[in-house]
Formats: C-alpha cells, sequence, structure tokens
C-alpha cells in the first residue's frame, strides 16, 4: 500500500528524525506531527547543565525547525488509538493515518505522594522551574545517582550550593562499572559533593513542596530544595487498550514495527537485545537512530534493514568528559589503552583491548566514530520471544 | 546557506559527522569543523539534517 498520510506523535529528536527520515526517503505524502509539548522539537541535553546554570535560554535548546511541509501541532496530546479505524484521538478530535510512527517518549518517574510537588527535570518547563528554585536555594538534595542526579548535582557544586546525592547503591556504578564509578565520584566529593546510599530507597518528607527524605532506618536529610531524578516512565497511556503490545513501553520487532502500518521508536520504544530481555534504551543517540529505521521500516516493510544500534552515550559533569560505546554497566577491570586511571585523558575497554565489549574515553579526544569501529559489532537485535 | 557553529558548545559527539560528512568534521581535539564557508547546495539537506541532530544544538542553519 502506498502510504498518503503519516502521523507522527510525538515532539522530540525521535520524532523529528523520523519525520526527517521519511522526507529523505521521499515520501512525499502529508506528515502531521502531534506534540504535547509548548515548544517546537527541542533538545533535553543541556536541561541538566546550560539551562539549570541559566546560560541558556529556550531558543538555545531549539532544534533546527521542520521543513514548512509539515504539519506540526503543538500542545496537542494523543489521548488514544484506533488500530482499525486508523486514527489517533486528540482533544481537538480524530486524526486519520495510513502510517503512524509512536515517538511519545517517556516522562520522569516520581517517588512522592499525589499531595506533594515533586521536582523533576525532564521538560523545558521543568528545567526552567529549577533553574529558578535554584537561585534561592542554599541547599539542594538530589535524589538518585544517576547520569542525571549526577548532572543536576554538579551544575548545583558550579553554582556554589551545598550537595548531597542520595541513592540506593553507589552512584553511577551500574551505569559507568565501580571503576570508573568511583573515579567520577572522587572527583564529584572534592568539588564538595557529599553522598548518602540508603539502601531500600527513601522516601520523600514534607508537603506541598519536600523538604527533604527519610531512609528505611528513620534518617532523615534535609534540603532548601529536593531534586527527584530517579528513572523513567515510558508515556504508554494513551494506548492501553488499543491493541498495541505494551511491555514496559511499546514492544517493536527487529525493524521497529508495531504492525505494518505502526512503528516506534525512542524512549518509548521496547526491543529485544537478543538474549530475550525486552530493553528500553531511552538516550539521545538510540532515538536518533531508531528513529531513522523506523522510518524506512514503515515505507519499505520487510525490505528496511534491522536495528542496528551504535549503542554510543556519554555524560558531562564535574568537568569530566566520559564517552562510551556498548552496553552500560561494564564488568570488571577495564585495560587501560591510553592515559591513566589516576587523572587526565584515559582510554578504557572491556574486557581487553583485542576483542572490546565496551569502550570508554574519560577526558580523551578519541572521536565517537573511531570508538564505535573499537567495539566488537552488535548483534542484529531479534524478534521480540 | 551557511552553518554556524558554536565550538564551545560543541561537546564532540560527532553526530553530525555521521549523517553529513560532506558538511561536518571533527578536529584532532573532537570538536566540530565545517568543511565549507558556504553550503553547496546540492548538501543543504544533508547540513540541514546533520544540525538537527546535535544533542547540545551547536549547529545553527542559516539561510
Amino acid at each position: 500500500m502506498t502510504l498518503r498520510d503519516v502521523v507522527v506523535v510525538g515532539g522530540s529528536i525521535a520524532a523529528l528524525t523520523a519525520v526527517e527520515t521519511l522526507r529523505m526517503e521521499d515520501f512525499d505524502g502529508r506528515i502531521t506531527v502531534l506534540s504535547d509539548e509548548e515548544l517546537p522539537p527541542y533538545t533535553r541535553v543541556p536541561l541538566s547543565k546550560g539551562v539549570l546554570a541559566g546560560r541558556q535560554a529556550a531558543e538555545d535548546v531549539v532544534l533546527a525547525p521542520l521543513a514548512d511541509e509539515v504539519d506540526l501541532h503543538l500542545r496537542t496530546p494523543a489521548t488514544g488509538l484506533d488500530l482499525d479505524a486508523r486514527t489517533v484521538t486528540t482533544p481537538a478530535g480524530p486524526v486519520h493515518y495510513d502510517g503512524l510512527v509512536i515517538a511519545t517518549g517517556a516522562r520522569a518517574r516520581r517517588i512522592g505522594t499525589p499531595e506533594q510537588s515533586e521536582r523533576v527535570l525532564r521538560s523545558w518547563a521543568d528545567g526552567r522551574a529549577l533553574r529558578d528554585d535554584l537561585g534561592t536555594a542554599r541547599s539542594v538534595l538530589v535524589v538518585g545517582g544517576g547520569f542525571l542526579g549526577m548532572e543536576i548535582a554538579s551544575t548545583a557544586v558550579e553554582l556554589g550550593k551545598d550537595v548531597t546525592v542520595v541513592d540506593v547503591a553507589a552512584p553511577l556504578d551500574r551505569l559507568l562499572g565501580t571503576v570508573v564509578a568511583a573515579h567520577v565520584r572522587s572527583v564529584a566529593e572534592r568539588a564538595g559533593v557529599r553522598f548518602v546510599v540508603a539502601h531500600g530507597g527513601v522516601r520523600l518528607v514534607g508537603a506541598p513542596v519536600p523538604t527533604g527524605v527519610e531512609t528505611p532506618d528513620g534518617h532523615r536529610l534535609a534540603a532548601d530544595l529536593v531534586v527527584s531524578a530517579v528513572g523513567d516512565v515510558p508515556n504508554v497511556e494513551w494506548l492501553v487498550g488499543s491493541g498495541v503490545p505494551l511491555g514496559g513501553g511499546v514492544v517493536v520487532d527487529e525493524r521497529c514495527r508495531v504492525s505494518p502500518h505502526v512503528v516506534a521508536a525512542g524512549d518509548v520504544a521496547v526491543m529485544s537485545t537478543g538474549d530475550g530481555a525486552l530493553t528500553r534504551t531511552p538516550t539521545w543517540t538510540n532515538a536518533v537512530e531508531q528513529a531513522r529505521f523506523a522510518a524506512r521500516a514503515l515505507l519499505h516493510g520487510d525490505d528496511a534493514p534491522a536495528y542496528r544500534p551504535s549503542r554510543y552515550s556519554w555524560t558531562e559533569q564535574f568537568g569530566l568528559d566520559v564517552k562510551m560505546v556498548g552496553p552500560m554497566d561494564p564488568q570488571g577491570e577495564p585495560a587501560v589503552l591510553d592515559g591513566g586511571l589516576g587523572g587526565g585523558p584515559v582510554l578504557l575497554a572491556w574486557p581487553d583491548g583485542d576483542s572490546p565489549l565496551q569502550v570508554m574515553a574519560v577526558d580523551h579526544s578519541t572521536p565517537p566514530a573511531r570508538l564505535k569501529r573499537m567495539v566488537r559489532g552488535p548483534r542484529p537485535a531479534a524478534a521480540p520471544a | 546557506m551557511q552553518v554556524h557553529a558554536d565550538r564551545d558548545r560543541c561537546e564532540g559527539h560527532g553526530l553530525c559527522a555521521d549523517v553529513a560528512p560532506e558538511v561536518y568534521e571533527l578536529d584532532d581535539d573532537a570538536v566540530v569543523v565545517l568543511r565549507h564557508d558556504q553550503v553547496p547546495a546540492e548538501l543543504e539537506r544533508k547540513a540541514e539534517a546533520g544540525a538537527r541532530v546535535c544533542p547540545v544544538a551547536a549547529l545553527r542553519v542559516l539561510p
């Protein structure tokens, strides 16, 4: 069937890349983008850094605009989907498609009660609000020591705040491996960050604005500003009951398809990693790459290539620049390919330098393209079991 | 068409060069460098595509 009407639901980089790819592949039908955001597509990457520090405004995060021949609807959330009638439901009425791209992304996970106005950082609006809160706070408590939490802590320290990070395990261990994580934490501690490990998690205390957390053993930590950075939740509620397979996100095949006419990409998509496990990969790189494959699958079906992720990711914090290729959580001691672990630029590989599964460049100028070539080619994604 | 590259903001992820190696490259410090002062007409779409995937919005396409 020849597609005439493609609807893209979502307004971030996966949606934008899907649109771009459709046009690059000479799709000349109508494209409608439904976004619940107030801004046109922007990058979230600077929210925890330049935006939080007050150095970057909205015009500094908005991405190059879509071409004129795309119908972009802002503040227009999708609220339902009818696969048989091929319509997306919105508050403004149903929108017909004959090809659909699901790119609704994820939202911040919350641990507070409905009575608490928990501070999170996911959207431009969150970033702007947190920037203002940070301006008047002297002490900051970050709940969650993943990339986002640590980047928020880094910016807060840079602004002269008294910063504590609390997590259920040593921050960054499960993302960067224990060796590099320990190095980053030591740099953070020298910058003034305090780390608290609370096995079993914490409870937010104070309402409506949280003023601290309580650990399972009754210990309390307080701060002027409490920020939760405890992961994300895929935006799939609008698809419940639609027939789209859901399992921790929208489950797609090796070509990012839900069905011949429906594809999904980015933070909302769940794919088999080849070992039977279904995985969501909420990174910028994955959103870009998956959206390209998804758009091609929508146009070309089985003739489109199966998804091959580059698995490139990064974090910038405490003056350190970490770039990595391969699955998160490298195990054990890395091989040191260049530099040294004591400080300064270093290039690392796991489990060895001859045939690495993971490579990581810390303050090291090896271009990402070379890092990607160093890693064994990822196995092609397998169809969901 | 011209592209403005904010080299201070560039973090060297190289997604632009992956998309449009004819327009963008990384220098020895892994910072973006433009290959043309004036983007040739046949590369304009690729230049735009490369700018759009920059995660730190360091690339601006100027008309």
